[in-house]
C-alpha cells in the first residue's frame, strides 16, 4: 500500500460534470481529490481486506442471528422497545440487506493485520464516487496513460449493486427517500435509483417528511400510494426516534436496509463481536463503557457513541493524554471503548480503508484521508488501484 | 427509456486473473445533466406520457373549442362528482396548506359529508383528454404549493397542479395543452384516506442542528 502523488487532471470537473457527480467539493474545500492515489498489491486486498471483510461479516450475520431476539443486546445497543419486534420480524423474514461499508484502520503489508474500525451498515455514503467516479478515473487514467499499464482496481460495486437488486425480490417499485436538500445523500440515493431502473425496477423519489402514513397503519408516497418498499438513506435509530417510528412494525412496507440492519450499525456491535470472538486479528479489543473490563484497555483507547456519524463525538486517548476529539451531538445513548488503532499516516495524511458489501459479497475499496487522526465529513476522497 | 450511457473499459488486461473491477459502467439517470442529484425534480424517464388539456373551468373548455361542447359538459360533471368523494382529506388546515398553497383549501363539509372535520383542496379545475378516443377519464385538479427552495426549488414556472391520487400536472395559463404522464393521466383517485405525513426526518434534523458540522445528515 502506497500512496503516488500525480498531478490532476485539469478537466476532471468536466468529467464529474459528465458524470453526475456534483458533490466533488464542500464548501469550497476538495472532497474528491486526485492528486495522489494509494497502491494495492493484489495479495494486499484479498487476503488483508477482502477476506477479513467476508468473514467479519459473517460474525455479523451471526451476531444478528442473536442479538435480534436478545433483549438485553437490543437494551445494550439503545434500541427503542418498541422497535424489537420489527427488528426481530426483519431478520426472520430475511428481509435483504443491500449494501454496507467496513472501516478499517490498515496500513499495508507487514503493518499487521487490518483492524475494523466500525461497521457502517444502514447509511453509508461515498458510495457512487467509489463505484463510478473512481472507476472511471482508473479507465481514463489508463487509456491517457498516466497510471500503471495493467493496473485494476478492487471496485465490481456497480455491477454487484444492479444484480442484488435485482435478486432481492423486491415488488417492481422501490421508491427512495433521504432529505433532499443534503447534496451528498441526494446524490447517493439518485446513483441508487440508477441501479435500481438497471435492475428493472421502477424508482420514484420522495422526500423524507412527504412520506405518509395513512389511518390503517401504510406509509405512502407524496401522492397516497402505498409504499410497498422504501430504500431510505436516513439511519435507523433516527426512524425508530421520529414520531412515525412505532408505526414502523406494524406497516406492510419492506425497508432498505433492513431494520435488523439496527443491530450492526451500532457501536455496540464491536463489544459484542470482540466478546464473541476475543483475539480475532481483524478486531479491537472493544467494551461498553459501562463494562469495567474496559480497565483491560488501560490508558489509550477511543471513545465512540453508540451511534454517531461521520466521526462525531469520537475522542482519542493515548496514555491518558487526550489525543484528538470531535465535537458534535451524539453521545445520548452512550458509548464503547475501543482498544486505540491509529490510522497510519502517509505523508501526514491518515488514511482510512472503506470495505464495501453488498448484499453478503464484498465488492470494493474506497479510501479517505485527512490531516486528523478522526475520519470527518471533511476527509477527502482519493482513488486506488491494484498493482503488482 | 432515455439512452443509457455505457463507458467501456479502455483496455483488457488479458490476464489471466480475474478482473476486479466492473466490466463497464451505464448509467440511465444521473448522466442526464445530474438532474436527480441536483434535486431538480425527478422525471422517470421511463414513464409515457399522454396529451391532455387543463381548463380551470367549464366555459374555458368550451371556448377554447379543441373539444366539442358536450364533450366539455360531460367530462366537467365527471369531474365534479369525483371532486365530491375523491379528494384528498387533510388532518389540519395547515397540512391541508402545505399541499395546496394558502388559498388552495376548504373545510371538508363544504364538500361532501363525509369530510366533514377535515380540510379539502378546492378543485382548481379539471383535466381531460385531447381526444375522446383516449379514452382518458376526467379527473378534478388541485393547485400544488411550490416545493421549498431547500427541496430544489425546481419550479416550472406555476401551473402546477397536483390531481388527488397526487401526480402532479403542469399547464401555463391560457394553454390548456400540456403533457401528462401516463400514469397520472389514468390514474383517477380513489376513495381517500386520511393522512398525516411529517413523523419522518424531525430526529435527523433536531440533531444536525445541535451538532456544529455543516454536513450532519443522514449518510456516513
Amino acid at each position: 500500500m502506497r500512496r503516488v502523488p500525480i498531478p490532476e487532471r485539469p478537466d476532471w470537473r468536466d468529467h464529474a460534470a459528465r458524470a453526475g457527480f456534483a458533490f466533488h467539493t464542500f464548501d469550497d474545500e476538495p472532497y474528491w481529490d486526485e492528486s495522489a492515489y494509494y497502491a494495492f498489491t493484489l495479495a494486499e486486498v484479498e487476503d488483508d481486506i477482502e477476506a477479513p471483510t467476508r468473514e467479519l461479516h459473517a460474525l455479523c450475520l451471526a451476531f444478528a442471528d442473536r442479538a435480534v431476539s436478545d433483549g438485553a443486546i437490543l437494551a445494550s445497543l439503545a434500541i427503542p422497545e418498541h422497535a424489537w419486534d420489527a427488528i426481530a420480524d426483519s431478520f426472520r423474514r430475511r428481509d435483504p440487506s443491500l449494501y454496507g461499508r467496513m472501516d478499517f484502520c490498515y496500513g499495508g503489508a507487514g503493518t499487521g493485520p487490518a483492524k475494523l474500525l466500525e461497521y457502517n451498515a444502514d447509511t453509508p455514503t461515498a458510495l457512487y464516487e467509489s463505484a463510478v467516479f473512481q472507476w472511471l478515473w482508473l479507465e481514463d487514467g489508463l487509456a491517457r496513460g498516466r497510471l500503471p499499464a495493467g493496473a485494476d482496481q478492487f471496485n465490481a460495486l456497480h455491477e454487484r449493486l444492479i444484480a442484488r437488486l435485482a435478486a432481492m425480490g423486491l415488488p417492481g417499485t422501490l421508491a427512495f427517500t433521504c432529505y433532499p436538500d443534503a447534496p451528498e445523500d441526494r446524490g447517493t440515493v439518485a446513483y441508487l435509483q440508477d441501479c435500481a431502473v438497471q435492475a428493472g425496477l421502477a424508482a420514484p423519489f420522495v422526500p423524507l417528511d412527504a412520506v405518509g402514513l395513512s389511518e390503517d397503519g401504510q406509509f405512502l408516497d407524496a401522492g397516497g400510494r402505498p409504499l410497498a418498499a422504501l430504500f431510505k438513506l436516513y439511519p435507523w435509530e433516527w426512524l425508530l426516534a421520529d414520531a412515525f417510528g412505532p408505526a414502523i412494525g406494524a406497516s406492510p412496507t419492506r425497508f432498505v436496509e433492513p431494520p435488523w440492519k439496527a443491530v450492526l450499525s451500532n457501536k455496540g456491535l464491536l463489544a459484542h463481536l470482540w466478546a464473541m470472538a476475543p483475539g480475532h486479528p481483524n478486531l479491537l479489543p472493544t467494551y461498553f463503557e459501562d463494562d469495567p473490563g474496559k480497565a483491560a484497555l488501560g490508558t489509550s483507547f477511543a471513545k465512540k457513541p453508540l451511534v454517531s456519524r461521520e466521526g462525531a463525538n469520537i475522542l482519542l486517548v493515548r496514555d491518558g493524554v487526550l489525543l484528538e476529539r470531535d465535537a458534535g451531538p451524539y453521545g445520548r445513548e452512550g458509548f464503547v471503548r475501543q482498544a486505540l488503532a491509529e490510522l497510519p499516516a502517509f505523508e501526514g495524511r491518515h488514511a482510512l480503508v472503506g470495505s464495501w458489501i453488498v448484499g453478503d459479497e464484498p465488492s470494493g475499496l474506497c479510501l479517505r484521508e485527512g490531516p486528523r487522526r478522526i475520519t470527518t465529513d471533511r476527509a477527502r476522497f482519493v482513488p486506488h488501484l491494484i498493482a503488482g | 427509456m432515455a439512452d443509457a450511457r455505457t463507458v467501456g473499459p479502455a483496455e483488457d488486461p488479458g490476464e489471466s486473473r480475474r478482473r476486479k473491477r466492473s466490466a463497464a459502467i451505464s448509467l440511465v439517470l444521473v448522466t442526464g445533466a445530474g438532474a436527480a442529484a441536483l434535486g431538480l425534480g425527478w422525471l422517470d424517464p421511463s414513464q409515457k406520457e399522454e396529451d391532455a388539456l387543463v381548463y380551470d373551468s367549464l366555459s374555458a373548455c368550451i371556448g377554447q373549442g379543441l373539444r366539442t361542447e358536450e364533450a366539455c359538459t360531460t367530462d366537467y360533471a365527471a369531474a365534479q362528482a369525483a371532486y365530491s368523494t375523491t379528494a384528498p382529506r387533510y388532518p389540519t388546515a395547515e397540512a391541508c396548506r402545505a399541499h395546496h398553497g394558502p388559498d388552495g383549501c376548504v373545510a371538508g363539509e363544504t364538500v361532501a359529508p363525509d369530510a366533514a372535520g377535515s380540510f379539502v383542496p378546492l378543485m382548481a379545475g379539471y383535466m381531460i383528454g385531447r381526444t375522446l378516443e383516449q379514452g382518458l377519464p376526467a379527473q378534478p385538479l388541485y393547485r400544488h404549493a411550490e416545493e421549498t427552495q431547500a427541496a430544489g426549488g425546481g419550479s416550472r414556472g406555476g401551473g402546477g397542479y397536483c390531481t388527488g391520487s397526487g401526480g402532479r400536472v403542469y399547464a401555463a395559463a391560457g394553454r390548456p395543452a400540456t403533457r401528462v404522464a401516463s400514469s397520472v393521466a389514468r390514474t383517477p383517485a380513489s376513495a381517500p384516506r386520511m393522512v398525516s405525513q411529517g413523523g419522518f426526518g424531525g430526529t435527523g434534523r433536531a440533531i444536525a442542528s445541535a451538532g456544529s458540522r455543516s454536513g450532519g445528515f443522514g449518510g456516513g
